[in-house]
């Protein structure tokens, strides 16, 4: 600790601490331009000088770390004075066009010169100018560069944080221009960093062009739905439409101003026209809007006529805490059936294996935490599409640290670069990797592992057969386990291509518990791509547990599949889906228009017209997260509150009120009825479900993870030997193999009705390795016929660099020509052929 | 493009450094030797050999005064120095001197493409100021009559 005087008033700091959060800490605030926490160190504007006792010169307080004793004085004349000619120094080449700028209101620049700044300009020279017009850099990105106090934020952050790097600094001096590579059309992860972190209005937004200023907004500070990392963002609305998500300093959020493309510029579907506003009934083969009493009048009639094991709901991961606790509530005591489930695209026995692979019923766990780690290892996880915020938080703090990351995955992607060891391995042989890496590890310290359960599994494996099975090098497992073995501690991020495959569950519960048990500090994550999956299972919207994971009293029910199975025989007479689209999602697209075609009364209830609510007989106008109140929790187990902006649209109403509403109508004792808020929702949840006891919510937002020692483990870890070790096939008809997953640009259903995203991805896509692709005479952008044994579909192509040769990608979401009606049921990996050709 | 043998000895020079990006000065540097300036796709083959991006490229090649980044030059390209010891010792009379001599702005190109103009931030030759370069050649203690003889001297 380091005590110094910060204006007169003493304080203790840690060793290292810079100026500039010493005096935050003792209340005073120094103003910057080119700090910002997350990024390198650059000390080039001098906004942040100071003096310090005995020193003539004044230093800035961003790279100057404090010693013992020192004396800092923040707001003398001479410093006052020095900011305002830094200020001066700035504008006498800024293009003063605040009237048109659409930063005004918001602008550092312009608050900093309010407040520090020279009344006057004295510098005569002309200006430099850049350009005269202002120029496009991408869909998204609207460029001036007459504006800019060359902070490098920009060039930083994209480099830094996103891990693109496709900004640049052109030129020195005041010639300085920051912009992409001759200032052409960027091909990047158009996330709109670059536009969150300018202090000015050089990177403009171009969907918010010209459309408002932000004292006219009206906003509610809430969580992004897009992936799990939950992502505290601003949703703001001028005169009724949705003009802007935003992440800025004063959000607040663990993700500081970080958002990813979807999170920044996909909310716009919120003004989508086609959202659903009536409750609509079949009738004589067409829907037709009725009143809400009728339609729950037809639901109550329904719900008498069916039997309880006939009836079955499935919903998406997306709504609040609060929903899916009611919604398994009035399945399991009003309607008297476990068939509850809240995912079309993967099993119950596989997301149960992933629940107890990662802890996820146990407590929670931090991102920031997980970082401390001296090695990060991400496994069966496309992080950087599909928690693109998490991929930041990765690679920022692992540099910032000084930390390894490992990667093992089937597709290349962005956090590889960041890696210091990556291994590609084949889709649906994460497992059969990491019993060669625990192999490797147990090999190494039979003596000392020989107790560990399961280790006995490993026996008549060789890392010879496990590396062929997994087609990963021996060298790259013995390098992993080589650096596992050498870290104190690790953190393993596993992400949903685990349970999309039902692979590697196994394989991680033993390699977590080798590492344990060699004295190593543990910690697993689980990386989620629905923005409230976590929160779903510990409300029990899960067939085989209840709330808090806990047993279920009577029998387990049905998942999602086994529904769409009952169904096909016309054994189900009831299917109840809330805001998830079974036909777009689940894998076999014809198996499931042949279910959903025989199920008795199908209720879809969404805020769009989704494919399925497209034949259901009746459809029920939710809200969306904007107009809603309820909580999500996210991967790391964070509770964050969902507020609203404003109301459900026309006769729409909150899905908490709907499925209450539901619930009274068939309660028999009345435990539905009554004023049921999610408030009233959240205490019973408290009480159900132990992990959620610490949490409290408020008007500022909820404080509290998820508290561990108090849920029960239920849940059983498979064996390493139940992993897929089997050698690969040829397969001559259908030479790759079909992998799918969430889009950067996309995910799930809703990100297709933001017309911002679908600038981004105009049409469904195939990747495919460059080489492969080049021996097989196909070229980036050729259009491909893809035919797997299931059926077939369009895709233009995109050629990737280090990609596997015979593993080829179709993202999950794309609403023409979905990848899932390439699957057979029960299929995980589809073989498919891929031809040149419409 | 970049020949074959640019290719190959950006190669060879990648293996001298500790990481690529380290290469990309003297990379830049190979292929301006082709044609006596870089084109954006011989900037973008040099990202490529790299695995560097783009603009990464065109930071290093805009940055120095001695890559000739796109513009296409004349035969010659006079740079002159207008930093503070080159200013001090009479850098703007050398400039409009040969602006006159050449009937050209800097920055511009004399009209059969012998000559361009350009001027440059200090190139550290400041004990023997007033200087400029000529292509890859210093010319220093320059005056205006000195000048005028070697712009004579250029073919
Ligand atoms: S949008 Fe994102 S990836 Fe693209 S230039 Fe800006 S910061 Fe970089
Ligand atoms: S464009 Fe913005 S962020 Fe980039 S250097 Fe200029 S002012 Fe800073
Ligand atoms: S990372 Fe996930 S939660 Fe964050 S902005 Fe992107 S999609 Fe939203
Ligand atoms: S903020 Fe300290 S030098 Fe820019
Ligand atoms: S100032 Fe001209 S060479 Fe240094």
């Amino acid at each position: 600790m380091v005590t110094l005087k910060v204006n007169g008033k003493e304080i203790s700091v840690a060793d290292g601490t810079l100026i500039l959060d010493a005096a935050k800490e003792a209340g005073f605030v120094i103003p910057t331009f080119c700090y910002q926490a997350e990024l390198s160190s650059l000390g080039s504007c001098r906004m942040c000088i100071i003096e310090i006792g005995g020193q003539k010169k004044l230093q800035p307080a961003c790279i100057t770390p404090v010693l013992q004793d020192m004396e800092i004085s923040t707001e003398t004349e001479q410093v006052e004075d020095a900011r305002a000619s830094m200020l001066e120094f700035l504008l006498s080449n800024h293009a003063l066009d605040c009237p048109v700028c659409d930063k005004a209101g918001e602008c550092e620049l312009q608050d900093m010169v309010h407040k520090h700044g020279p009344r006057k300009g004295r510098f005569a020279e002309m200006r430099e100018t850049f350009h005269v017009k202002d120029y496009p850099l991408s869909p998204v990105i609207v460029k001036n560069s007459n504006r800019c106090v060359q902070c490098m934020r920009c060039v930083r952050v994209c480099k830094e944080v996103v891990g693109r790097g496709v900004l640049g600094t052109i030129g020195r001096g005041a010639h300085q221009e920051e912009t992409s590579f001759l200032k052409g059309e960027l091909d990047c992860d158009h996330c709109g960093m670059c536009i969150e972190v300018c202090p000015v209005g050089c990177f403009m937004r171009r969907p918010y062009r010209y459309k408002s200023r932000p004292w006219d907004l009206n906003s509610t500070k809430t969580v992004c739905q897009y992936c799990a990392t939950g992502c505290i963002t601003k949703i703001e609305e001028r005169d009724g439409e949705v003009i802007r998500s935003i992440a800025s300093k004063d959000t607040e959020g663990f993700n500081g101003r970080m958002l990813c493309s979807r999170g920044r510029f996909g909310h716009d579907f919120l003004n989508n026209e086609e959202r659903l506003t009536t409750p609509l009934l079949r009738v004589n083969g067409t829907l037709e809007p009725v009143s809400w009493d009728k339609a729950l009048d037809v639901i109550k009639d329904k719900l008498k006529k069916s039997q309880p094991d006939r009836v079955g709901a499935v919903a998406s991961a997306r709504l609040t805490n609060e929903e899916l606790y009611m919604l398994q509530k009035v399945m399991r005591e009003g309607v008297g059936s476990s068939n509850v489930d809240a995912s079309s695209r993967w099993s119950a026995g596989d997301s149960e294996a992933f629940i107890a692979a990662t802890a996820i019923d146990g407590a929670g766990l931090s991102i920031d935490n997980c970082m401390e780690a001296d090695t990060i290892f991400v496994v069966g996880s496309h992080i950087s599409d599909e928690n693109p915020v998490t991929d930041y938080m990765v690679r920022y703090l692992s540099a910032s640290r000084r930390k390894t990351v490992m990667v093992a995955s089937v597709r290349p992607m962005k956090l590889d670069r960041s890696a210091q060891i990556t291994a590609r391995h084949m889709p649906g042989r994460l497992g059969a990797f990491l019993a060669g890496v625990t192999l490797k590890l147990y090999e190494e310290n039979k003596t000392k592992l020989s107790g560990v359960k399961g280790v006995k599994s490993l026996d008549g494996l060789s890392i010879d057969k496990l590396s062929k099975a997994s087609g990963v090098a021996p060298g790259d497992i013995e390098a992993i386990a080589k650096k596992l073995s050498s870290s104190q501690s690790v953190s393993i991020m596993a992400g949903t291509d685990m349970i999309r495959l039902g692979d590697g569950t196994g394989g991680l519960c033993l390699l977590s518990d080798i590492l344990k048990t060699l004295d190593k500090r543990v910690f697993v994550l689980p990386l989620l791509d629905r923005s409230n999956q976590r929160g779903a299972w510990d409300m029990g919207a899960h067939p085989n547990f209840g709330p808090g994971y806990s047993e279920l009293k009577g029998d387990t029910g049905l998942d999602c599949g086994a529904m769409l199975e009952k169904a096909s025989k016309g054994e189900m007479d009831l299917l109840y889906v809330i805001g998830d689209d079974i036909l777009a999602m689940y894998p076999d697209r014809a198996f499931a228009e042949g279910a959903i075609e025989k199920v008795g009364f199908l209720v879809v209830q969404d805020i769009f017209l989704s494919d399925t609510g497209k034949v259901a007989d009746l459809v029920l106008p939710g809200a969306s997260f904007v107009e809603k109140t309820g909580t999500v929790t996210n991967q790391e187990g964070r509770v964050q509150p969902i507020k609203p902006l404003r109301k459900p649209l026309g006769k729409a109403r909150e899905d908490l009120n709907i499925i209450a509403d539901i619930g009274s109508m068939i309660s028999k004792n009345g435990s539905f009825t009554g004023d049921i808020t999610a408030e009233t929702v959240m205490e019973d949840i408290k009480k159900d479900v132990p992990m959620y006891g610490d949490v409290e919510c408020d008007e500022q937002g909820c404080r509290g993870f998820l508290i561990g020692g108090v849920a029960r483990r239920s849940l059983k870890c498979i064996s390493v030997g139940e992993e897929d070790t089997t050698e690969l096939k040829e397969n001559k008809k259908y030479p790759y193999y079909l992998v799918t997953g969430n889009h950067l640009f996309g995910s799930g259903t809703l990100t297709g009705s933001s017309s911002m995203l679908r600038k981004l991805i105009k049409e469904p896509t195939i990747e495919m390795c460059i080489e492969e692709a080049k021996s097989s005479g196909l070229t980036d952008g050729d259009m491909v016929t893809v035919e797997s044994d299931g059926g077939n579909g369009k895709y233009r192509l995109q050629t990737r660099k280090k990609s596997s040769s015979k593993v080829v990608f179709i993202a999950e979401n794309f609403n023409e020509g979905s990848v899932n009606r390439l699957y057979k049921i029960g299929e995980r990996v589809p073989r498919v052929s891929v031809n040149k050709g419409a | 493009m970049l020949t074959d043998k640019t290719l190959e000895e950006i190669e060879r020079i990648k293996k001298k450094y500790p990481n690529t990006k380290s290469a990309c000065m003297e990379a830049l540097q190979a292929a301006q030797r082709e044609k006596g300036h870089v084109t954006e796709c011989d900037m973008r083959a040099v990202a490529e050999a790299l695995d560097i991006e783009p603009v990464e490229v065109q930071e290093v090649g805009g940055f120095y005064t001695m890559y000739n980044v796109e513009k296409p030059k004349g035969r010659h390209h006079v740079q002159v120095c207008r930093n503070l010891s080159c200013s001090l010792l009479g850098a703007e009379h050398i400039i409009l001197a040969i602006e006159q001599e050449l009937g050209i702005k800097t920055g511009e190109t004399t009209e059969d493409d012998r000559i361009t103009l350009s001027t440059a931030e200090c190139l550290g030759s400041c004990g023997t100021a007033p200087m400029m370069q000529i292509n890859d050649e210093f010319h220093e203690d320059l005056t205006v009559d000195k000048v005028s003889d070697i712009l004579k001297g250029l073919k």
